[in-house]
């Protein structure tokens, strides 16, 4: 039984404009996925689908055994505290500095401030830019933004990691950089999923990668190897995460 | 793992324990640095409530101590009625008759000449003088005493009525000025009933419009934390401070605002109460007072919040 499971998945916009249209698909606890494909082929639709950023028009999305679909508006806030969002535009709070902008997620939990500077310090840490924590967003360079939102993503220690196009507009090193980063937090189980749609940098990873076209899943593509599959990995727990710092 | 509606992560963070207390009073220390931070802004929304309250409160006081004012008076409205000198007792008896069998009259005094002399004599202290006097220079007069529920009108009626009758010399209405206060009083009330529905409804807008804006300002923090798991009472808390801290300041300047206009009147109030022989003693602005218009502007601010805060979170797209 996989983690995250689609079964028939249909998502018509208000307009009539069908994005995805009957995705069947399963992702094991503690994978790591590659969705790929030209532009306008669905890849944000079905991550915003993911995290109920966008309702599901038919089929049945399962995460952890649990028909997602039809968690209340009480409930989503509290499915979304477990899944770590980046996106392209990061997101960031142009006016708060980069240990406040890392610090929301916990802040909404209601974290005290004492153990929160500690876990944000730890996720600053783990993307290299713990130095630049009084900093405002604005004086850091696109790579190090995108990093400020995965460190974002990650402070609460996600079952669940989301990320769209994440290293659309850096250059090929920086790109780099931050798939390790998204392979590091692979490694204590959080099952992974990166859009993106530059081939170069997916084939190289030896990972899963599924091919949506025109809202359908034209290929799909297992690891290269067995260790980079790990279907069925314990899903992240707070140990596994504390050995990452976090 | 059962395939029900129920969250995929049961809720295990110990962590966060206390949390609600603990987003409380992060939302205070946010929502006060941000109106210090906006402070011009402040002080606009801040007067613009503080006037609203201030008229409807003002005149609830003013009304208040009319009310007090007209309690206070012992004497009832009457007439003194003076009679034509020489005129015949039997007349007065007649006079005296008539208006006692009047709606509204409580009693009728008769002063027949003899007795008002004795009366100034003893009153004045001239009494040899007087008696140099070849005859009484003092008419027959009647005391005319209302009942409490007599107003101002019924007063009018009643002087014209005694006024027309045969015999009558003049005739004096009896502080008629504080007689009227009790319509004045009601007046009062009822205007200052209609200003506070207006001017409350005018605070209640003024602080909706100032949270808008404060939503729109803050637009994209507020999806940055709908993204990360905020729900819509979290993401709508700092607003209703928002509108506490506007409703409860605005309620603090139209205190400032009445007490200034009281310091303001008070020299020629003071004079014309003791031109009516009464000592100027202000009532209701008092502790009690203070209190319910800060609570009350408090509430009429949250309410603004909770206008405009609503639609706008419930709507919150992230894109
Ligand atoms: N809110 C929307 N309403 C209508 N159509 C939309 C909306 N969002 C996206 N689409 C359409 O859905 C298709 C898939 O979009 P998207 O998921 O963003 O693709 P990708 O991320 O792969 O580029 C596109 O054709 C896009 O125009
Ligand atoms: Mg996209």
């Amino acid at each position: 039984m996989g983690y995250i499971e689609l079964h028939g998945v249909t998502k018509r916009y208000s307009n009539g404009f069908e994005a995805l249209r009957d995705l069947n698909v399963e992702f094991g606890a503690g994978s790591m996925t590659f969705l790929t494909g030209h532009s306008g082929a669905g890849k944000s639709t079905f991550l915003r689908m993911l995290l109920r950023l966008e309702d599901v028009t038919r089929g049945q999305l399962l995460v952890n055994g649990v028909n997602v679909t039809q968690l209340s508006k009480r409930q989503l806030p509290f499915y979304r505290r477990h899944i770590g969002a980046v996106f392209q535009d990061h997101h960031l709070l142009a006016g708060r500095s980069v240990f406040d902008n890392v610090a929301t997620p916990l802040r909404v939990i209601g974290m005290p401030e004492k153990d929160i500077a500690r876990r944000v310090r730890a996720a600053l840490q783990r993307v290299g830019l713990l130095a630049k924590e009084k900093l405002l967003p604005l004086y850091l360079s696109t790579g190090e933004q995108q990093r400020v939102g995965i460190a974002r993503a990650v402070v609460n220690r996600p079952r669940i990691l989301l990320a769209d196009e994440p290293t659309g507009n850096l250059d090929p090193d920086l790109s780099r950089d931050i798939m390790a980063l998204f392979e590091q937090f692979n490694q204590v189980g959080t099952t992974v999923i990166v859009a993106s749609h530059d081939r170069e940098l997916i084939e190289a990873s030896g990972r899963r990668i599924i091919e949506l076209a025109a809202g359908r899943i034209v290929s799909d593509t297992p690891a290269m190897s067995v260790d980079m599959a790990v279907c069925d990995a314990p899903i992240s727990t707070e140990e596994q995460w504390r050995a990452q710092g976090i | 793992m059962p395939r029900g509606s129920e969250n995929p992560f049961p809720d295990d963070d110990a962590a966060t324990r206390g949390g609600w207390g603990r987003d409380h009073l992060r939302v205070i220390r946010d929502s006060a640095h941000f109106v210090s931070a906006n402070l011009g802004t402040s002080l606009l929304v801040w007067l613009l409530v503080g006037i609203a309250l201030a008229l409807p409160a003002g005149l609830y006081l003013l009304e208040r101590n009319l009310q007090d004012l007209s309690a206070a008076w012992d004497g009832r409205p009457g007439l003194s009625i003076y009679m034509d000198l020489g005129i015949d007792v039997a007349e007065v008896e007649t006079l005296k008759t008539r208006l006692a069998a009047q709606a509204h009259v409580a009693s009728v005094l008769v002063t027949l000449p003899d007795a008002a002399l004795r009366e100034f004599q003893a009153y004045s202290g001239l009494g040899d003088t007087l008696d140099m006097l070849s005859g009484n220079p003092l008419p027959a007069s009647l005391r005319v005493i209302l009942d409490s529920d007599a107003g101002a009108s019924d007063l009018e009626a009643l002087a014209a009525l005694a006024g027309a009758s045969p015999g009558v010399h003049e005739v004096v209405e009896e502080k008629t000025w504080l007689a009227r206060v009790k319509d004045i009083s009601t007046i009062v009330r009822r205007l200052s009933m209609v200003l506070a529905v207006l001017f409350g409804v005018g605070a209640v807008l003024v602080t909706a419009s100032s949270v808008r804006l404060a939503i729109e300002a803050r637009l994209e923090e507020l999806r940055v934390q709908k993204l990360v798991g905020a729900t819509d009472a979290q993401i709508r808390r700092p607003f209703l401070y928002f509108g506490a801290i506007y409703g409860a300041g605005g309620a603090l300047v139209a205190l400032m605002l009445i007490s200034t206009t009281l310091l303001f009147i008070e020299g020629p109030l003071t004079s014309l109460f003791s031109s009516y022989g009464s000592e100027l003693q202000l009532i209701g602005f008092d502790p009690a007072f203070l209190v319910v218009l800060l609570v009350l502007g408090g509430v009429l601010g949250v309410l603004g919040a909770v206008l405009s805060a609503s639609q706008r979170i419930v709507a919150l797209e992230i894109h």
